[in-house]
């Protein structure tokens, strides 16, 4: 796909949404899922690239939200850094996090990687919930409790006021997806997909696959992070209750919809999958039985996705053309 | 010796008796993960939630068999069944990926969301209470002052002997000797007309039925609840990257150091700690040595 379309894609996407607070403004309830749809937006297109990209199977992106999170909370409740500052903070740490977890993976087979990526987030909640976590202020299994708004000249983006808060989180998501276009269009993107295909054959032509490999941890660590600590301003409080099982599947639907590899399509993912799982809330108990089945018919039946649904037919209308 | 020494030393023979009967069931269920990833090169995420399909089988089974006596009946039914689910899984739903690009992330997707799906069915048909299985054999055998239950020495000895028959399997019968000429070489194998799609399909029922098994076995000394699939898949699966993919003697090997390293984790630092120390270990192993213990490189 060219990078116009990825953009015209995005811009259709995000105008409608820009748009949508004229007619349900007032709705306090669709404001806030607006909200997430753009903070998960923002996660399954960081794991896009490096899933769909740059073919490395990572599946730690909720592990560095939490860890974003929880590095931005403990930062602004216990040390009172402003917010803004310890969002910046925590994107740093967590890009910090995802080289040093990228490390061990370099030289690693597919399985191996994914083994010590969901290791990392299968150990963060005995350690946000044990002694260690409580000495360094996560608050142990009640979680922190406490995190301020953030504050940008004096004015406090809380639930309080939503339209200004839904406007500051869109102006993230748009940034944090136009840096993704760029950087998947770039020689970046480009030495990414190289590696993916042929390892052997990129490196022989000089791609350094260790450089690029920890590049593209770096970066979606950092910006899942920040995503991540903005989310923990935004809702004011944090649990390990974030790291059950179910969502890291609701992330996986979001890509499985959108189409792995498929760039705008994990943005179209997000927006879909919250909003089919609110709509699935009356089932109360058997929502989490209807998403796992969803993930197990979704993969078998839609294999790229929407996106791929979208391409295959606008490739039909081309040739018959 | 006095008093306090030999209470010591009586503990510590508890930690490692809870350490071999853990580890050996480990080892059962690391064969089985080791197995199918070796054969088919599936990962089948799911692999935890078999084991409490196992348990939960065993749990419908205690009414109508008449509680203790019945572990062997309950033996000879939950078994096939657990074989029979993981042949019709394999065969509609991951054969059809296996042709498509990038199948293998997409089968770790697809079992993921398995996974999701079994865990909250049990949450709804179960109940989110534990369940607990009767022991296999009340009492304890006294050996001087030391006293063990017979229950763990059950424990260890039938996961062995699921373990050995399972490798008597793999060595003497003729499906056995197919699913290892698949894993050495699948176009050799097709060469001399061995059904490769069936192969894939029987490798993934064997190892749902072991690990159905050891799903009875170790729920006996624990309890069964419907989310405790992830950690279970998660041991199972440090297990077999620690011991080498694809190795059963590596996996043989993890699987009881790994069982008294979380015996002795939990015994001095705390259970909610093993979880941790299990991945610091795999970290370092994998650290040095790629491949893990055993596995070619």
């Amino acid at each position: 796909m060219s990078w116009q379309r990825m953009a015209a894609i995005m811009g259709v996407v995000y105008g409608i949404v820009a748009i949508l607070p004229l007619f349900v403004g007032d709705i306090r309830f669709i404001m806030q899922i607006l909200i997430i749809c753009l903070i998960w937006a923002v996660v399954a297109s960081c794991w896009d690239v490096i899933m769909g990209f740059a073919g490395i199977f990572s599946f730690g992106q909720v592990a560095f939200f939490v860890i974003g999170a929880y590095t931005s909370g403990i930062f602004a409740v216990s040390w009172q850094v402003p917010a803004v500052l310890a969002i910046l903070m925590a994107g740093l740490f967590t890009a910090g996090m995802g080289v040093l977890v990228g490390l061990p993976c370099l030289k690693l087979a597919g399985p191996y990687v994914a083994l010590v990526t969901f290791g990392v987030h299968m150990t963060l909640m005995p350690l946000l919930r044990g002694d260690i976590g409580i000495a360094l202020g996560s608050g142990g299994s009640v979680g922190i409790l406490t995190i301020p708004p953030i504050t940008l000249f004096g004015y406090a983006f809380s639930s309080a006021n939503i339209i200004p808060t839904f406007y500051l989180t869109l102006a993230l998501a748009v940034t944090c997806s136009v840096v993704i276009l760029v950087v998947i269009n770039s020689y970046w993107g480009t030495a990414f997909l190289a590696l993916k295909d042929s390892e052997e054959f990129a490196v022989s032509l000089g791609i350094s696959a260790f450089k690029y490999k920890l590049m593209v941890f770096a970066l979606t660590s950092f910006l899942t992070g920040v995503v991540g600590a903005y989310y923990g301003h935004y809702i004011g409080m944090l649990s390990t209750r974030m790291l059950e099982l179910d969502l890291f599947v609701t992330l996986m639907v979001m890509l499985v919809v959108g189409g792995i590899g498929k760039f705008p399509g994990a943005i179209l993912g997000a927006f879909i999958t919250v909003t089919v799982n609110e709509l699935l809330a009356p089932l109360g108990s058997y929502r989490a039985v209807t998403m796992g089945a969803l993930v197990v018919i979704l993969v078998l039946l839609l294999p790229n996705g929407v996106m791929g649904f979208w391409l295959r037919r606008s490739k039909a209308g081309a040739t018959s053309t | 010796m006095s008093e306090d020494t030999l209470f010591l030393i009586y503990e510590l023979i508890d930690v490692i008796i809870s350490g071999l009967t853990n580890g050996s069931v480990y080892a059962l269920m690391a064969v089985g993960l080791t197995l199918v990833y070796g054969v088919t090169k599936a990962f089948n995420f799911a692999y935890g939630s078999f084991f409490n399909l196992g348990g939960y089988l065993a749990w419908l089974m205690i009414p109508v068999v008449g509680a203790v006596g019945g572990y062997v009946s309950i033996f000879i039914a939950v078994i096939p069944i657990m074989f029979i689910v993981g042949y019709g899984l394999e065969k509609s739903l991951v054969a059809p990926l296996r042709k498509r690009p990038e199948w293998e992330m997409k089968v770790m997707m697809m079992t993921l969301g398995l996974a999701l799906f079994m865990d909250n069915l049990y949450a709804v048909v179960f109940g989110g209470r534990v369940k607990s299985l009767p022991p296999i054999l009340e009492g304890t055998l006294d050996v001087g002052d030391l006293v063990f239950s017979y229950q763990d020495i059950m424990i260890f000895f039938l996961s062995i002997g699921g373990i050995l028959l399972f490798g008597w399997i793999l060595n003497n019968t003729r499906i056995g000797m197919a699913v290892q000429a698949v894993a050495q070489n699948p176009e050799g194998a097709k060469i001399v007309g061995i059904p490769e799609k069936r192969i894939f399909a029987a490798t993934f029922a064997i190892s749902t039925a072991m690990v159905g098994f050891g799903g009875i076995l170790l729920s006996q000394k624990y309890f069964i609840s419907p989310m405790s699939g992830g950690a279970i898949m998660v041991k199972s699966w440090v297990i077999t990257a620690f011991g080498g993919m694809g190795s059963i003697r590596g996996g043989l090997y993890a699987a009881f150091i790994i069982g008294m390293l979380e015996a002795f984790v939990g015994y001095t630092l705390g259970m909610s700690y093993s979880m941790i120390a299990l991945f610091i270990l795999l970290l370092t192993t994998l650290a040095l040595r790629p491949q893990g213990l055993m596995g070619r490189a």
